[in-house]
C-alpha cells in the first residue's frame, strides 16, 4: 500500500518536486521556531535565584570622560551617595553592583582552570547585595566585615560553577585558579544557589561575586545602586529620592528604575526574535498550505479517469479518501526526513551547546506535528472533491 | 481585443470560486506584507517632516575608531572629532552638533514620565524645518551662554501642560529645569536624526565632560549649498580625516567615517567591514529587493502551480482556438493578461487592506509617534510588486499552454 503510494507521489514528481522543496523550507524554520520555544519554556520554570519585586535600581551616570579610570573624589561622592540611602525609612536596605538585575552590560570572564576552559559572568557587589536581593545561600558565608583585613581575595560562586571546577567536593576555603589578574590569591567563601541576572527566558550559566567596597579608593565605584523598599512605597518616594540624590551630586544623572518595570523591557526584548521568527514561520505555513491545496487540486482534477476507473471497480469514497490524504502523507515526509537529515546534524556536530538535546527533541517534535497537521488540513477539501468523482461521468471522457 | 481577454479571463475566475479565492488570498497577502515593510523603511529612511531637505543633507551617523592595540569602537562620534574637524569644513552651508536622545525621568503630578532628551546647537533648527506649534526655537546664543531653555513636542506639552499654552513656562527633566521655547509637533521615533521628546542645548549638561569624552555620543548633521555639493561635501571630509590627530594619540590610530545618509549609514555598518568609508548603499538596495523576490517567490510557485490545473480545464478551449489559427504568441499574452489581471485584483484587496493595517498600526500606539500614511512611492512600490508577481507566476503556464497540441487538446489530453 506504501509502496503503491510512492509510486504515485513519483509519477507527479515535477510539481510534487517544488511543494517538498517547501516543506523541507518551512520545516527548517518551524524547528528553529518551535526550539527557541521549548528553550524559553524549559528555562522559564527554573528557579531564578533572587526575588526582584520591590527592589528598584539607581543608574548612575557619572559624566565622565572615560569609564576606566575613576578619581577618589567620585569614590567619596558615591560613598555619600550610599549614606544619603540611609536617611529614607522607605529603603529597608541597599547595596552597590557593577551589574544589575534585567540590565544591559555585563562582566564576562574566560578562565582556563585545569585545561579546561571555564565561562562566567562575574559581578562586583557590596556586602549588603545577598540581603537585598534574596540570594539563597546554600554553603560557607557571604561577604562581611571580617574580609577588611584578609590578605586573600574572596569570591562567592553559584552551584552551577561550583559542579563545574570542585565536582561533588566542598569548594569552600578552597583557591579559586587560575586568576585574571596573576599573583592574587583568591578563595571561595561561599556558594548560592543561582543568580540569572538575565531573567527568565535566558538559560543557566555560571556566576561570581566579587567583593566591592565603597570606602576603598581602589575599588571602582559601582555604576548601579539597588535598594529594597518597603511595601506600598509609590512614585513621590521616587520623586524625592531623585532630587535627594541630585543634590549629593550634581554632574551625575541617575536613572531611577523598579526591577519589575526593568523586567517588562528585558522579556520583551528577549521575545521579538521569537515573535519575528514565528511570523515568518506562519507566512510559510500558510503558503505551504495554500501549494498544498493547488497541488492536490490538479492531481484531483487530472485524475478523473483514474479516480472514476476505483470507483467503477468498487474502490468506496473513504477509499480514495484515504489515498489522497496518504499521497500528502507520503510527500510531507519526504520533505521531513530530508529536513530532519539536516536538523539532525546539530546536535550531532554540537553546534548547538545552549539548548539541551531533549529541549531541542521537544522542539523538533512540536515542528512535526504543527508541519502534519497543517498538511492534513490542507488536503481535506481537495480529497472531499475526488470523491465526488462519478464513476460513469470519468469514464465517459474518451 | 484587450476587452474580450478581461470578458473570458473574469468567467475563468468566476468557474472555480474556491479556488480563485485561494489565488487572490496568496497574492493579497504576500503584498500586504511587502507594503507594510516598504512603508516602515520608508518612514524611517524616506523624507518625512521636518527631514524635508533630504537632496541637501547628509549626516555622519557612525564613526569608526581604530585603537594602537589592534581594537576598535564604532558607535556615535565623539564631541572634539566633530567639533575640530566637521564643524571647520568649508563646503556645507550649515553644520550642526547634537546628541543622542537619552532617556530621561520627568515626574508631573506625583507620576513619573519617561522622556527622550536630546542635546543640539542653534543650527539643527535651521537644518531641519519644524513646524513650530507655538513659539519657537533655541538660538546660537542660547547654546553659548548655556541658557535653560527647551523645545518640546506635542506629546510632552500636553503632558506638563494639558492644552494651556506651554511657552515661557518651566518645566523639569532629568532633575533640570528648563524654560519653554518652542512647540514642534511629535517626530516618530524612527527618525534617527530628528526623533525627541525634548530638545535643549548642548551647554546645559550637567558635566563638561563631554567636551574631553573620548568615546562619544554625537552626531552631525550637514547642510549644501546646493544638491551638487554633496560628493564635495564629502570627498572634503576624506581629505580631512587623514589630518586628524588625536588627543590620546598612545590609544588612537585612525578615524573612519563618512558624510552620508542614513541608508547609506546602515548599509555601510552592515557591510563595511575592511576599513574604508566606500558607499555600500547599492549593496544595501540589492539584499532588500533579493529578499523582496524571494518572499514573492513561494506564493509564486503556489500560483503558478494553480494556474497550471486552470489551464488543464481549459485544454478544449484551448484546442479550438489553435485549430482556428491562433498563434502561440496570442495565446501566451492572453494568459498573461489574465494572470495579470488576478494579481491587480489581489494588488487592488491588498492595497485596501495595507492602509487598514497602517491605520491601525498609526492607532494602536505601538511604535512611538509612529504616524504611517499611504504615499505614491508605497504605491508605486505596490503596484511594481503586483505586476512583476503577475508576470512572474503567468509566463510559465502560458508557454506550457501554447506548446499544446491542437489535436491533443481537442481531444481533451491531459499536458
Amino acid at each position: 500500500m506504501i509502496k503503491h503510494l510512492f509510486k504515485l507521489v513519483w509519477n507527479r514528481k515535477r510539481s510534487n518536486l517544488l511543494l517538498m522543496f517547501e516543506i523541507f523550507f518551512s520545516f527548517i524554520v518551524l524547528v528553529a521556531v518551535m526550539t527557541l520555544a521549548a528553550y524559553y519554556q524549559d528555562n522559564y520554570r527554573r528557579p531564578l535565584g533572587f526575588v526582584y519585586e520591590s527592589v528598584w535600581n539607581i543608574g548612575i551616570d557619572m559624566n565622565a570622560a572615560t569609564n576606566d579610570v575613576w578619581s577618589a573624589e567620585m569614590v567619596s561622592t558615591t560613598q555619600q551617595l550610599f549614606l544619603a540611602l540611609q536617611d529614607f525609612p522607605e529603603i529597608e536596605s541597599a547595596c552597590g553592583a557593577l551589574s544589575t538585575p534585567y540590565g544591559l552590560g555585563a562582566r564576562q570572564s574566560v578562565n582556563e582552570f585545569k585545561g579546561r576552559r571555564v565561562e562566567m559572568e562575574v559581578n562586583e557587589v557590596t556586602d549588603t547585595f545577598l540581603q537585598t536581593l534574596n540570594l539563597q545561600l546554600l554553603a560557607g558565608r557571604w561577604f562581611d566585615q571580617t574580609d577588611d583585613a584578609s590578605n586573600w581575595k574572596p569570591v562567592v560562586i553559584n552551584q552551577r560553577l561550583s559542579r563545574e571546577l570542585f565536582g561533588h567536593d566542598d569548594p569552600i576555603g578552597r583557591p579559586f585558579e587560575p586568576w585574571s589578574s596573576p599573583g592574587e590569591e583568591v578563595r571561595v567563601i561561599g556558594v548560592i544557589s543561582d543568580f540569572r541576572r538575565d531573567g527568565e527566558f535566558v538559560g543557566p550559566g555560571n556566576y561570581l561575586f566579587e567583593r566591592k567596597r565603597l570606602d576603598d579608593p581602589r575599588h571602582r565605584p559601582p555604576a548601579n545602586l539597588l535598594i529594597k523598599v518597603r511595601p506600598g512605597t509609590n512614585v513621590t518616594f521616587e520623586e524625592r529620592l531623585a532630587a535627594r540624590l541630585q543634590a549629593v551630586a550634581r554632574e551625575w544623572s541617575f536613572e531611577i528604575r523598579p526591577l519589575t518595570r526593568m523586567r517588562e523591557v528585558a522579556m520583551k526584548l528577549r521575545l521579538v526574535p521569537v515573535i519575528l521568527l514565528g511570523l515568518i514561520a506562519a507566512f510559510l505555513m500558510i503558503m505551504v498550505g495554500l501549494g498544498l491545496v493547488g497541488v492536490l487540486w490538479q492531481n484531483v482534477t487530472q485524475r478523473t479517469k483514474e479516480i472514476g476507473l476505483r470507483r467503477a471497480k468498487g474502490a468506496t469514497a473513504a477509499a480514495i479518501h484515504q489515498q489522497i490524504l496518504g499521497e500528502t502523507l507520503v510527500l510531507t515526509s519526504l520533505g521531513v526526513v530530508l529536513g530532519l537529515i539536516l536538523v539532525v546534524q546539530f546536535p550531532l556536530l554540537d553546534l548547538i551547546s545552549s539548548v539541551s538535546v531533549t529541549v531541542y527533541a521537544r522542539g523538533v517534535l512540536l515542528a512535526l506535528l504543527v508541519l502534519y497537521g497543517l498538511t492534513l488540513a490542507a488536503s481535506l477539501y481537495p480529497s472531499w472533491l475526488a470523491t465526488k468523482v462519478r464513476p460513469a461521468q470519468a469514464l465517459h471522457y474518451e | 481585443m484587450l476587452k474580450n481577454y478581461l470578458k473570458i479571463a473574469i468567467k475563468v475566475l468566476l468557474r472555480r470560486k474556491f479556488f480563485t479565492l485561494i489565488s487572490l488570498f496568496g497574492i493579497s497577502f504576500t503584498l500586504v506584507v511587502l507594503m507594510l515593510v516598504s512603508a516602515l523603511l520608508d518612514h524611517a529612511f524616506g523624507p518625512l517632516p521636518p527631514e524635508v531637505r533630504t537632496d541637501r543633507t547628509l549626516g555622519i551617523y557612525t564613526v569608526r575608531m581604530l585603537l594602537t592595540n589592534n581594537f576598535e569602537r564604532t558607535g556615535p562620534a565623539p564631541y572634539w572629532f566633530l567639533d575640530r574637524y566637521v564643524r571647520t569644513l568649508a563646503t556645507p552651508e550649515r553644520v550642526s552638533l547634537y546628541s543622542t536622545q537619552r532617556s530621561v525621568a520627568a515626574y508631573v503630578a506625583g507620576e513619573k514620565h519617561s522622556l527622550f532628551l536630546k542635546r543640539t546647537d542653534g543650527e539643527f533648527w535651521n537644518i531641519l524645518d519644524f513646524q513650530f506649534l507655538e513659539g519657537g526655537p533655541f538660538t546660537a546664543a542660547d547654546e553659548r551662554e548655556a541658557n535653560f531653555v527647551a523645545v518640546i513636542n506635542q506629546a510632552t506639552a500636553e503632558l506638563f501642560f494639558k492644552g494651556q499654552p506651554a511657552v515661557g513656562r518651566t518645566i523639569a527633566v532629568d532633575g533640570q529645569r528648563f524654560r519653554v521655547a518652542g512647540v514642534v509637533p511629535n517626530v516618530p521615533i524612527f527618525r534617527v536624526t530628528s526623533f525627541a521628546d525634548v530638545w535643549v542645548p548642548l551647554s546645559t549638561a550637567k558635566s563638561n565632560g563631554y567636551l574631553r569624552e573620548s568615546t562619544g555620543s554625537f552626531l552631525a548633521l550637514l547642510l549644501a549649498r546646493h544638491p551638487g555639493d554633496l560628493p564635495k561635501i564629502k570627498e572634503e571630509l576624506q581629505t580631512t580625516l587623514a589630518r586628524v590627530e588625536f588627543p590620546d594619540a598612545r590609544e588612537y590610530s585612525r578615524v573612519i567615517t563618512a558624510a552620508e545618509t542614513l541608508f547609506e549609514s546602515v548599509a555601510r555598518g552592515l557591510f563595511g567591514s575592511d576599513r574604508d568609508a566606500r558607499n555600500y548603499a547599492g549593496y544595501l538596495l540589492g539584499l532588500l529587493l533579493g529578499l523582496a523576490v524571494l518572499f514573492m517567490l513561494l506564493p509564486a510557485i503556489n500560483l503558478i502551480n494553480l494556474n497550471v490545473s486552470r489551464i488543464l480545464e481549459r485544454a478544449s478551449e484551448i484546442g479550438v482556438r489553435k485549430a482556428f489559427g491562433a498563434s502561440s504568441g496570442t495565446l501566451v499574452g492572453q494568459f498573461v493578461v489574465e494572470n495579470v489581471l488576478l494579481t491587480l485584483i489581489g494588488g487592488a484587496i491588498g492595497f485596501v487592506a495595507s492602509l487598514f493595517l497602517l491605520n491601525a498600526l498609526t492607532g494602536s500606539g505601538l511604535i512611538q509617534y509612529a504616524h504611517f500614511q499611504m504615499n505614491y512611492r508605497i504605491f508605486l512600490y505596490g503596484l511594481a510588486a503586483a505586476l512583476f508577481f503577475g508576470l512572474f507566476s503567468g509566463v510559465y503556464p502560458a508557454w506550457k499552454m501554447s506548446r499544446l497540441h491542437p489535436v491533443d487538446a481537442l481531444r481533451g489530453q491531459s499536458l
